[in-house]
């Protein structure tokens, strides 16, 4: 049977099976690693026959489709270790937000994408945060802020409301000395707290920030290494929430 | 990006949001990732980059432009809606969508034949369309670069590219094309996937 449904992969490619026979290859597709590998390969190929039927798409279909798309919500995404929902915080301004340091190889690579920089540095710390980076990277609510800090270099917010949580990708600030070091702050109507500092001299980061309660913007300072109890201002960076 | 002929240039001249001023342009995989976290700035680029092949394929497989054109906005909605699901792993973004595009014109095509859809079929048939299509191809063909996909194509023996590309642009299972090729079942699909796999060694695909 397997050796029926190996046949079956360059038909499948090309969407020249019956429905049957595609339930068929596409279960087998999850069981045979090397069969996946190729059909993607030729999936790849496939799709190049569709360089020579490009062809300019009607004028009004655009807007009809940007129009859609708005009112259209998007998928969730693959569950990726689903977690129990967490709780929203009862009594934020006592609880303070922690945040690491988190790289996973996915996840930077989407990270870096948004914020325009390749080699962030950053310490992978486990597997956990790496996931938790990705749950917030493919939230259906998470949204993209980005801002040039002043004196060069970017930040990058990824936030999810209903993950409460952020994804902060600091790229390329200005260069510190090895006794200054870079602070986050989360910053509401009734003031800031610290969202954790960045290891004296580093210009680049990819963090992971919990628990952003009500705040209205992530800023960035420049500090003592080891950082301070309240910002030194003017900051280098404010990047608004999404409201 | 995908022409420079008068008809779409007043579209393009519009101002497009642009994430960044002076860097390169976005890749489609950055594109669906940040379409993926709900941006619809991104997506509205995404179009930009992937209509053309979205409703140039439909256009091949339906040979209807009102059914293209309807079926192109329900996969590029479909892109919008499942670009969460994209994995960059399993291949290009390019690829992705035009799978979803040829999976809905062929699934088209195959319920408008389960109904026996004559109606439909007539109306396509009939629609003073192919010499739009025609011009359309023509057009594309000029101005894009698949010279490389012709090429390749041409490096097949007939039997594999004509069952390729009858499954392929004319949406036909390997069954219906072993009919029209009058050869056996068994040697259409070996046909196809030894086409295939030469066709993805001469484009050099490698992942």
């Amino acid at each position: 049977m397997s050796a029926d449904v190996h046949t079956l992969i360059g038909p499948w490619v090309l969407d020249a099976v019956d429905e049957d026979e595609r339930t068929l290859v596409e279960r087998h597709l999850t069981e045979c690693a090397e069969c996946a590998a190729e059909a993607a390969e030729l999936r790849e190929t496939v799709a190049r026959l569709s360089d020579v039927t490009i062809a300019e798409p009607p004028a009004g279909l655009r807007d009809r489709v940007l129009h859609a798309a708005h009112r259209t919500r998007q998928e969730a995404p693959p569950a990726p270790a689903p977690e129990p929902a967490r709780a929203r915080p009862q009594r934020r301004r006592v609880r303070m937000p922690r945040w690491r340091l988190a790289l996973g190889a996915a996840a930077i690579a989407v990270a870096a994408a948004f914020a325009g920089i390749v080699g962030t540095v950053a310490v992978l710390q486990s597997t956990t945060e790496q996931d938790r980076v990705a749950t917030v990277l493919e939230a259906a609510d998470a949204e993209v802020a980005y801002q040039e800090a002043e004196g060069g270099g970017r930040v990058t917010v990824i936030a999810s409301e209903s993950l409460d949580d952020a994804v902060v990708v600091v790229s390329d600030l200005a260069a510190l000395s090895e006794d200054r070091a870079y602070q986050l702050w989360l910053v509401d109507a009734e003031g800031q707290q610290s969202a954790g500092v960045m290891d004296p001299g580093d210009s680049s980061a990819t963090m992971l920030v919990e628990g952003l309660g009500d705040a209205d913007l992530i800023g960035v300072t420049e500090e003592p290494a080891g950082g301070s109890t309240s910002p030194t201002l003017p900051m280098i960076a404010d990047v608004a929430l999404p409201a | 990006m995908t022409s420079d002929q008068g008809s779409g240039a007043a579209r393009r001249e519009q101002p497009r949001l642009t994430a960044v001023p002076g860097e390169a342009a976005d890749t489609p995989e950055q594109l669906l990732h940040r379409t993926a976290l709900g941006d619809e700035d991104a997506f509205a680029q995404l179009y930009d980059l992937t209509a053309p092949r979205v409703y140039g394929l439909c256009l091949r497989v339906l040979r209807d432009p009102a059914q293209a054109e309807e079926v192109a906005q329900e996969v590029l909605i479909e892109v919008w809606r499942t670009a969460t699901r994209f994995d960059e792993r399993r291949g290009s973004a390019s690829a992705w969508v035009a799978t979803i595009a040829h999976r809905r014109a062929v699934d088209r095509v195959r319920s408008a034949q389960a109904s026996g859809d004559r109606e439909r079929r007539a109306a396509a048939a009939d629609a003073p369309t192919e010499e739009g299509y025609d011009a359309v191809a023509e057009a594309a063909a000029v101005r894009l670069e698949h010279r490389q996909v012709r090429r390749c194509l041409k490096t097949l023996t007939e039997l594999q590219r004509q069952a390729v590309t009858l499954a392929y642009y004319g949406g036909h299972t390997y069954r219906q094309v072993a009919v029209l090729l009058e050869a056996a079942v068994p040697t259409v699909k070996s046909r196809i996937r030894d086409g295939l796999v030469k066709l993805r060694d001469c484009l050099e695909v490698a992942r």
